[in-house]
């Protein structure tokens, strides 16, 4: 019987079903990387001309000769921004999963909606709620219930924007972490729990020394999920601040962008999307060598 | 029992806590589209729906105007172009994926993860050139194109699963009656696995509807969408923020009541046994 299913699709049917996909991933993916690396070695401006000029941009980039001064700063805030954003969310979205776990399944069900909506909301929508929530005239909505009790206006924004990008991100991503933890702690066989409890355990000995290592395959997965995501990420700070006031929330991949497409220096945004690309490639490998590729392919399985 | 009781209100109370600023931000948004003349803040004064006159007036936009219909007819077009890419595609390579042996397909597999996890949006400035290149630069089908390209790889991960659901029994049936694996694919499992290719194709048209920056980006202030729109109308001196609320809304729930059936198609996935050995 096996013969028929064995039977050699010839290399026709193979090009017809992956042929499309391939190419797609070769066209969008491959040959964009390859396209960034030889723009950041041309000097690509407005005229869209190919004008190879070395290292130049990388030199101007790590401050060698001509250097930027905004370079440093960048780095900073996306150190700041990726570190900060990155505990909002897996701790955040563990602590979520584990309390709303603890009260009634209803209420649970409704604190976890609430923090399920900004996963359904459009990027537009959703930096529109906290440039609008922020906004530093009575117009915005926390000022109008400030001014409404006669408390006087915030400049949110302008005085604590990095913690705003941060926070808009971070809940972005505790949505999605949220959902993997729970789905996760759903899956914990009720017996060991049970267990525990007749021994005499409490309910944060049951959290800390049975759910808590069980979640660690999760946990792991989401750090180096959302460590990438963070990294990477610039359209909600794009939305929220555009990167202001005066560069405190500008991070590495926005800077990329704005050097590309606000300034028109194309080759001088492409280095920074260089080096961003080579340390996404980089942690890519270290995360693969951790979690190796065999446990990729059957991934998401809580071990008991 | 008295200590456990006082511990599951502090629970409640922490939960209620984190959750209140957003419950804050949700409600206000409505109350800001439906509500006319604010007092206390937030609370309207009256009800009405002129914060959606959008609907019947045309909107300005830069020194020229459009109207909210056309944005909306752009983004339907372009979250469709973009649904049917990722759902032909997808579907193609999934059924390989899960039932065709080559070489270098679990590579291909990892491949897909990997490049799901690398978010697309920092190749822009190359994406940019190649769409310049290939001619399809400030075309809804180009951008389109590219944009789909986003959501293959996790798309095909999701196609493979619903192709492992069909038992390798009704395959072998087809194929021992003469069919060839084109055959198989097109009559046998493409009707069952109909729910799934809603599924992927819902996948797809959601994440090209939220699309914000390859269209900014890419399409020029000739094709309005309605992302572009709103951030257009954000970017003003003066802005209205009850009608951007209603704006957004109308942007927001259409794709809202897709996230339902979605989960309804993901509901009905064929479980008749699992795959078979061969």
């Amino acid at each position: 019987m096996r013969d028929v299913l064995r039977k050699r699709s010839g290399r026709g049917a193979l090009a017809f079903f992956m042929g499309p996909s391939a190419a797609l991933v070769v066209l969008f993916y491959f040959v964009p990387v390859i396209l960034t690396f030889l723009i950041a070695f041309t000097s690509m401006g407005r005229t869209l001309l190919w004008d190879f000029i070395g290292l130049g941009n990388f030199a101007r980039l790590f401050g060698i000769g001509a250097r930027d001064p905004l370079v440093p700063r960048i780095l900073v805030n996306t150190v700041v921004f990726t570190l900060g954003a990155l505990p909002v969310t897996v701790i955040g979205g563990l602590l979520i999963s584990v309390f709303s776990m603890r009260v009634r399944p209803g209420a649970g069900l409704f604190f976890r909606s609430v923090f399920f909506i900004p996963r359904a909301l459009p990027p537009v929508v959703w930096g529109f709620l906290w440039a609008w929530s922020f906004e530093g005239t009575r117009y915005g909505l926390f000022n109008a219930i400030r001014s409404a009790v006669g408390l006087p206006i915030v400049q949110w924004l302008i005085r604590y924007p990095m913690i705003i990008v941060v926070l808009a991100n971070g809940f972005l991503g505790i949505s999605l972490a949220m959902l993997v933890f729970s789905a996760a702690i759903a899956t914990i066989p009720r017996d060991l729990t049970r267990a525990a409890e007749v021994d005499g355990a409490s309910e944060g000995q049951i959290t800390r020394h049975i759910i808590l290592p069980l979640l660690r395959w999760p946990i792991l997965t989401m750090t180096a999920w959302h460590l990438m995501s963070f990294l990477n990420s610039y359209v909600y700070v794009m939305l929220i601040t555009g990167g202001g006031p005066y560069y405190m929330t500008e991070v590495w991949s926005l800077y990329a962008y704005h050097m590309a497409f606000v300034q028109y220096r194309y080759g001088y945004g492409a280095a920074f999307v260089v080096l961003l690309v080579v340390v996404n490639v980089s942690l890519l490998l270290l995360v693969l060598r951790a979690f190796g590729m065999r446990r990729m392919l059957t991934r998401g399985k809580i071990e008991v | 029992m008295r200590s456990r009781n006082w511990r599951r209100s502090l629970w409640y109370l922490l939960l209620a806590l984190v959750a209140a600023p957003f419950l804050v931000m949700y409600v206000g948004f409505f109350l800001r589209a439906f509500g006319e003349g604010m007092t206390l803040g937030i609370i309207p004064r009256q009800w009405g729906i002129t914060s959606f006159r959008f609907m019947w007036q045309p909107i300005a936009w830069g020194l020229g105007r459009t109207t909210m219909w056309a944005a909306f007819g752009n983004t339907v077009v372009f979250a469709t172009v973009s649904g049917l890419v990722v759902t032909a595609v997808c579907m193609l390579a999934g059924y390989a994926l899960s039932r065709v042996e080559f070489r270098g397909k679990d590579f291909f597999l990892v491949l897909q993860l990997i490049l799901h996890a690398v978010p697309g949006q920092i190749l822009l400035i190359a994406i940019f050139f190649l769409l310049l290149y290939l001619g399809l630069l400030h075309r809804l089908s180009g951008v389109a194109l590219a944009r789909a390209s986003l959501e293959i790889p996790l798309g095909i991960w999701m196609a493979k699963g619903f192709f492992d659901g069909i038992p390798w029994d009704v395959e072998r049936s087809a194929m021992v009656d003469g069919c060839n694996r084109f055959q198989v694919w097109y009559r046998i499992f493409l009707p069952l696995v109909r729910p799934g290719i809603a599924a992927v194709f819902i996948w797809g048209f959601l994440f090209a509807w939220h699309d914000f920056i390859y269209v900014y980006t890419l399409l020029p202030g000739t094709i309005k969408l309605m992302s572009t729109l709103i951030q257009n109308l954000l970017a003003t001196e003066v802005v209205d923020y009850g009608y951007l609320a209603a704006l957004s809304l109308v942007y927001t729930i259409p794709p809202l009541a897709l996230f339902v059936f979605l989960q309804r198609a993901l509901l009905k996935v064929p479980v008749f046994g699992g795959k078979g050995t061969a």
